[in-house]
């Protein structure tokens, strides 16, 4: 029997499907509360998918979650890792991490733009490293793989005409990431240059936030890493009750036991995969040109202080050292890197960030950091005697002042002796 | 002013289709609409080809004035007189662009790949394949505007499928009855669909997602195995690489002849399930279908033709042998001057060779090995890894691997 | 009939098998011609047939099968 084909029968089936697919996407989706376990898998997985969007990141920090910014020491998830303190010991507070290698202040920035509403009047951990404030700070191609279109659309959408938010839309339009001639890339320029959007530009905005949050809702639970079993492995090797100087030992005989290939203490795995052999002998005398006291990321990270002020938001800035014996072998300066910290923390006092906590002098303590830059064993238990008392007990509210001058070409380039 | 690469992303989609309703709306009433499809492909090669690639533009518009003129007097010429050297001359003539654009990267003078633009080589294979049926006079004459029209067809124009001038034409002239158009509306999507899978999914997955983890991990172990940089990840690379470069370009095909179809034409399909295929011969009947048959009809067969028609070669092996390295090498240096898309030219000939000396042998001793299930599956296992080993050569990263 | 005995010896000499039976058979998929063996048979077919075939006329369609062969030789004479 030969069948006639129809035009419907030939083209209905893709636009019932299309339609489908917008109805899915347009319609709003009542937000389906994750369970805790998917929260907690999130909150350690550092899956580029979390960061980027919303609704994971939103509901864990209104479940009792505390936001961990960072970049790649956050991976470094040993026993004494934050995750693994807060897990064991039963704190009253999860940390959620936030960022990976690559990610710096503009990353940050804007990928915090959809939830502002959870830091308003909250605390938060900040670590900062030294290695973001290069010649050219934030990297286009690092940038790029962060950059959250749902967040920037939010953030188009409130976006003031004032210094910050100009600054930042210029920042943005730096980075490349958005095409110069898509809807989103002319509504930043507009922002730059101080113009309202148009009404079409909100309209569309608001349609695409719709979409995306519907794409977010829909698939932020998909391809995230599960590094629970890890978690529980190292939560097994915890003595059951807290006692700081039994975990200090505990650390460090497992700092020994990590580090035993190479006269830099940093752990073997890492050493093996990365440094041995040629490569490590290049390194020898690399870093000694490195400067970073003279950087655009100083500007950048006067965004996120922005940021915490306008949300009051109150935030624990951790600087980290480098490893002492390391820097000594690549010849990196420590006349540089004590200036380095010094603009830091200056930049940070001076408008009255003053929970800080300077590690900068520990890169010679043992076991201290895990390799090269990046904390480890002692150095996350260090942190812990810090972090736990700023979290759990009530805090002084705190009192910003913010000084445009931290924006400016002058900041970036100056050298604070 | 905008640009937009061709099925780069989905809003092209939409571009492409809704604005080739009205061309479609005509094909089911049984009407080709010529002015608007020629208006149609006119902006959207001005789109392709204008803003940020306007020098590209420039390039094309030349080109495609300079192959006219050849066409135009070869077709003038060989209506009355049929002169070898004059055939040659035009021929080369005509792919003299494409070899500038080929060898800029590695002649002094940069200033040769201003003559390119996307698609340069597809466009080449056209207008050869025109010129040697012109002189073989299976195409008598040719209207500048048919000849326009197949070269820019605008579905294909950027990296095929490569089509033939008399099958595209017998399509363009008849419009296809309702029921036999709704069919190919049908196998239209029914394409496009495959291809967002392939191209989107999975090409995606191999050569987004995985493609630079491997690479990461094979870099780091290039000093392993006695500095050759053997290794499990590099073997891994070869893998995901041959998968990545086949669905991100059948993807692509499967676009270009479902927007062929909707259009009302039948364009070659590029590819047959390579993968399946039980010998290198076979792979070729299979893999990159319309280049490997333009390479087949007008390099390969012309060339044995030659040289048996003189009596250069005595010996019929010999002959393939080399009709095969000459083959394949041109293919080689077609992809680019590089040492390793040449290796990978010679590497498929010299495959091809050993191929026809097992060819050969089975069939003198035709009880040597049975055919079976077992059988075949291992001749299937062995073509797929000598194939995947000749994509890890042509992908060059044992360039990078070991000079960079 | 001279064609049809031409055109079968010339396929039993490139094949090595006769086909007599099997005037029906897709010779290139079933891998009894490849395309070396082709440009013989163009060769053998202008020499023995009197006929000219230009390569550009080899549609491997119009030439798959020993009737197809057949049928177009008989055609182009």
């Amino acid at each position: 029997m030969k069948q006639h084909r129809t035009l419907w029968g030939t083209v209905g089936p893709v636009i019932v499907a299309i339609a489908a697919i917008l109805l899915l996407l347009i319609l709003p989706h009542k937000h389906t509360a994750y369970r805790s376990v998917e929260l907690q898998k999130a909150s350690i997985s550092l899956s580029t998918n979390v960061f980027k969007g919303e609704s994971m990141k939103t509901h864990a920090l209104d479940h009792g979650y505390v936001p961990f910014f960072g970049s790649s020491e956050l991976a470094r998830l040993d026993l004494m890792h934050p995750s693994v303190l807060a897990e064991k010991y039963h704190r009253s507070y999860k940390p959620f991490l936030l960022g990976k290698a690559g990610t710096q202040s503009l990353t940050h920035y804007f990928a915090m733009q959809d939830m502002t509403k959870q830091l308003r009047n909250k605390k938060a951990v900040f670590i900062i490293s030294p290695q973001w404030f290069t010649k050219v700070g934030q990297l286009k191609a690092a940038f790029s793989i962060y950059y959250s279109p749902l967040a920037t659309a939010q953030w188009l959408l409130k976006a003031h005409n004032n210094f910050v938010d100009r600054y930042a839309a210029k920042r943005l339009l730096t980075m490349q990431a958005v095409p110069a001639t898509s809807i989103m890339g002319q509504a930043i320029e507009a922002v730059a240059h101080g113009h309202h959007l148009t009404h079409a530009q909100r309209v569309y905005l608001q349609l695409r936030l719709r979409t995306l949050h519907s794409e977010d809702k829909l698939f932020a639970g998909l391809g995230i890493q599960n590094k629970l079993s890890r978690l529980k492995k190292d939560k097994k090797k915890l003595p059951k009750r807290y006692a700081f100087n039994r975990l200090d030992h505990l650390a460090g005989r497992i700092g020994r036991r990590s580090t035993t290939s190479n006269p830099f203490q940093i752990d073997n795995y890492l050493y093996r995969s990365r440094l041995k052999g040629k490569r490590i002998k290049a390194m020898k005398n690399k870093q000694v040109k490195l400067d970073y006291r003279r950087s655009p990321e100083y500007a950048d990270f006067e965004l996120i202080l922005n940021q915490f002020a306008q949300s009051h938001t109150n935030v624990l800035f951790i600087m980290p050292p480098i490893n002492a014996k390391w820097a000594k072998y690549t010849g990196l300066s420590m006349r540089m890197l004590k200036q380095t910290n010094r603009k830091i923390k200056q930049q940070l006092t001076r408008q009255g960030f003053n929970n800080v906590l300077d590690l900068t002098q520990a890169g010679n303590v043992n076991y201290f950091m895990q390799d090269t830059i990046h904390l480890g064993w002692r150095g996350w238990l260090a942190i812990d005697q810090v972090v736990r008392p700023f979290i759990e007990r009530q805090q002084k509210s705190p009192h910003y002042h913010m000084k445009q001058m931290y924006f400016s070409k002058k900041w970036q380039q100056k050298i604070v002796k | 002013m905008i640009n937009l690469q061709p099925y780069a992303n989905p809003v092209y989609f939409v571009l492409l289709i809704a604005t080739l309703m009205p061309a479609m709306i005509g094909l089911y009433f049984g009407k080709r609409f010529k002015a608007y499809e020629a208006a149609w492909t006119f902006v959207f090669l001005v789109v392709t080809f204008g803003g940020e690639k306007w020098h590209q533009g420039v390039a094309l518009i030349g080109y495609v004035l300079f192959q006219l003129l050849l066409v135009y007097g070869y077709q003038r010429y060989r209506q009355h007189r049929n002169q070898t050297s004059i055939f040659v001359t035009m021929v080369s003539l005509s792919i003299v662009p494409l070899v500038a654009v080929k060898l800029a990267p590695v002649l002094p003078i940069s200033q040769l790949s201003f003559f390119g633009f996307l698609g340069i080589s597809y466009l080449t294979f056209k207008t050869v394949q025109v010129l040697m049926e012109l002189r073989d006079g299976t195409i008598k004459t040719i209207r500048s505007r048919d000849y326009l029209r197949f070269l820019l067809f605008f579905p294909t124009v950027s990296s095929g499928p490569i089509d033939r001038f008399r099958r595209f034409q017998t399509d363009e002239q008849q419009v296809p009855d309702r029921e036999t158009y709704l069919g190919l509306v049908e196998t239209g999507i029914h394409h496009l669909f495959k291809g967002f899978v392939y191209k989107y999914m999975l090409g995606y997955l191999f050569g987004t997602l995985l493609l630079p983890q491997v690479a990461h991990a094979a870099m780091l172990c290039r000093h392993a195995f006695f500095g050759t940089g053997l290794s499990v990840p590099l073997i891994l690379y070869m893998y995901v690489y041959s998968m990545y470069l086949f669905f991100d370009f059948a993807g692509y095909s499967l676009f270009a002849v479902g927007i062929s179809h909707f259009m009302g034409i039948k364009t070659p399909e590029n590819f047959r399930s390579p993968f399946a295929a039980h010998n290198i011969k076979e792979f070729w009947n299979r893999w990159h279908m319309s280049l490997s048959f333009w390479f087949r009809d007008f390099v390969f067969m012309r060339f044995t033709f030659y040289v048996m028609k003189k009596r250069l070669i005595k010996n019929r092996i010999r002959i393939s042998q080399v009709a095969y390295l000459v083959n394949f090498l041109v293919m080689g240096f077609w992809h680019g001057v590089t040492w390793y898309y040449i290796t990978y030219g010679l590497f498929h000939a010299v495959a091809i060779i050993l191929n026809d000396y097992w060819l050969r042998f089975k069939k003198a001793h035709p009880n040597f090995i049975s055919h079976n299930a077992v059988t075949e599956s291992i001749s299937i296992f062995i073509t797929f890894n000598t194939v995947c080993f000749s994509f890890l050569i042509f992908s060059g990263f044992l360039n990078t691997l070991w000079f960079k | 009939m001279d064609t049809k005995k031409n055109v079968m010896s010339i396929l039993e000499e490139l094949t090595g098998s006769n086909l007599g039976d099997k005037m029906d058979v897709n010779l290139f998929e079933s891998g009894l011609l490849d395309s070396m063996a082709t440009v013989q048979l163009v060769m053998e077919l202008e020499e023995k047939c009197q006929v000219s075939i230009p390569i550009s006329e080899f549609n491997r369609q119009e030439w798959e099968t020993p009737s197809k062969i057949i049928a177009k030789v008989e055609s182009l004479q």
